[in-house]
């Protein structure tokens, strides 16, 4: 008869489970650049994660997940640390659940944002770029910080909340660029930031309501002889998302206003905006192993100046850079439980959501321009 | 759904049969009152954001039988019909 500690000892480590994915995609745009050189076909579109978790306590989990990802010039492609975190459940009763994570974790920003790079969990090959986008993805992906969570499950639905606070991880030149113009000398420095959520769902997620917010705030370091001050981004998003999931059918819009304030840059005088985005979204079974999806996506990066006749004005640059209207169509297919195949086209109204690092001069961009990708994903 | 400790303290081990088992659609379905995609969908969300475990994946109910019986705080789903035979290792919760 095996003693109590043999039987705990050997109960933790069967807990131990891996998982991971592989996908690749192709990119082929009429004009524009969008993940490469996309108007020549790109295949600049991976990602491989790779993730381990582990249940030592009943209370307490560990995990942890590494991505490599390759995005044309909107990243730097390299291995990271995606999540890294432990999770403790400070109290579990039969309808109420309260816990925290601790170390890297993902914000819980909108439906898609924390399991964005597995693109099994997302509903079209790229998610809608008015709300995720994947040119400045990094700045609201991931906390380093603290995170509490509390589930409360009723006859009348379930409510959760999030509440988080840490440092950003950013290291990408493309919000620089967004910011300053130029990948000039100096850095940008991530300072504490906060997350929140609340979701309500019913029927085991047949209609879930979220709201998600956030405050994100980097400094500018300036280089040696930079012409920039040290300068402060602040970036508030608030997003509001719907979703019902019927059978086959399954409808979802998410609605987001991003007001933005950037300080003491010097160069330029203290400026504020207000972006503003949604979509509409409906996906359809069409059989067990068939999905169809259409989406009309929206994206301003100023209400104000929707159209971007103001910033033409003042800039001499083109004014559709600070919209996008996006209509897609997709479909997706499941040769197994592990291996998915997906097609989409793209008919795109202006160019705001755009990378400045894989687009550097305006004048060059077409306003009016398709989309066409394919993507093979294998999981296990 | 989402609980992963018995009011005794014990961790809670899920047993569940493949996506495309019709027996585990049915589950989904009556009992959980979702769909199978659903249900991935759910886990899919919590295995890779770090914030859950996947359940076990056995073939057959033969096989949840015998690991639901033989795992420390196990939980799973039969037909009644499988637990017909004597001395199994396993408490049946009858849901009609």
């Amino acid at each position: 008869m095996a003693t109590v500690s043999q039987l705990a000892c050997a109960d933790w480590k069967e807990t131990l489970q891996y998982h991971g994915f592989l996908t690749q995609g192709f990119v082929l745009t009429s004009d524009n650049r969008f993940y490469g050189t996309s108007e020549k076909g790109s295949f600049d579109l991976t990602e491989i994660g790779f993730n381990a978790s582990l249940r030592p306590l009943s209370r307490l989990g560990i995990s942890a997940q590494v991505l490599y990802r390759r995005a044309g010039e909107m990243d730097d492609t390299e291995v990271r640390l995606d999540y890294g975190l432990l999770d403790y459940t400070v109290v579990s009763l039969d309808n109420l659940r309260f816990g925290v994570l601790l170390g890297r974790y993902k914000n819980p920003l909108g439906l898609y944002n924390e399991t964005r790079d597995v693109a099994f969990t997302r509903p079209s090959i790229f998610l809608p770029q008015s709300i995720y986008f994947d040119r400045t993805r990094n700045l609201a992906l991931a906390f380093d910080g603290g995170l509490l969570y509390g589930n409360y499950t009723s006859a009348f639905g379930d409510v959760s909340l999030r509440l988080g606070a840490g440092q950003p991880t950013v290291n990408s030149t493309e919000l620089e660029r967004l910011v300053t113009g130029i990948n000039g000398p100096g850095e940008l420095d991530d300072q504490t930031s906060y997350i929140g959520q609340l979701l309500y769902e019913l029927g085991g997620g047949r209609l879930r309501l979220a709201a998600s917010g956030a405050a994100l705030n980097v400094k500018y370091q300036p280089g040696l002889q930079d012409r920039f001050g040290s300068g402060q981004l602040r970036f508030q998003p608030v997003i509001f998302s719907a979703q019902y999931n019927g059978e086959d059918f399954s409808l979802t819009s998410e609605y987001a206003i991003r007001p933005s304030r950037l300080s003491n840059f010097g160069v330029f005088p203290d400026t504020q905006f207000t972006g503003e985005s949604y979509y509409f979204q409906a996906t359809y079974r069409l059989t067990d192993d068939w999905e169809a999806i259409a989406r009309y996506d929206v994206f301003y990066a100023d209400r104000e100046d929707k159209h971007g006749n103001d910033y033409e004005a003042r800039t001499h640059q083109p004014g559709f850079t600070r919209y996008a209207k996006d209509w897609t169509l997709g479909l997706r297919w499941d040769m197994t439980s592990s291996l998915m195949l997906r097609a989409e086209y793209h008919r795109v109204h202006g160019t705001g959501w755009l990378a400045v690092s894989e687009n550097p001069n305006p004048r060059q961009l077409q306003p009016d321009w398709d989309l066409f990708a394919l993507l093979i994903s294998l999981r296990f | 759904m989402g609980q992963r400790i018995w009011p005794d303290g014990s961790r809670v081990n899920v047993f569940v049969l493949p996506d495309d088992n019709p027996e585990h659609k049915a589950f989904c379905k009556r009992v959980l009152g979702m769909f199978a995609h659903q249900l991935r969908q759910i886990w899919d969300r919590k295995v890779f954001s770090g914030t859950g475990q996947a359940p076990n994946v056995v073939t057959s109910p033969e096989e949840m039988i015998e690991r639901v019986g033989h795992t420390p705080g196990a939980i799973g789903y039969v037909q009644p019909y499988y637990l017909n035979k004597p001395n199994k290792p396993v408490r049946p919760v009858i849901i009609r």
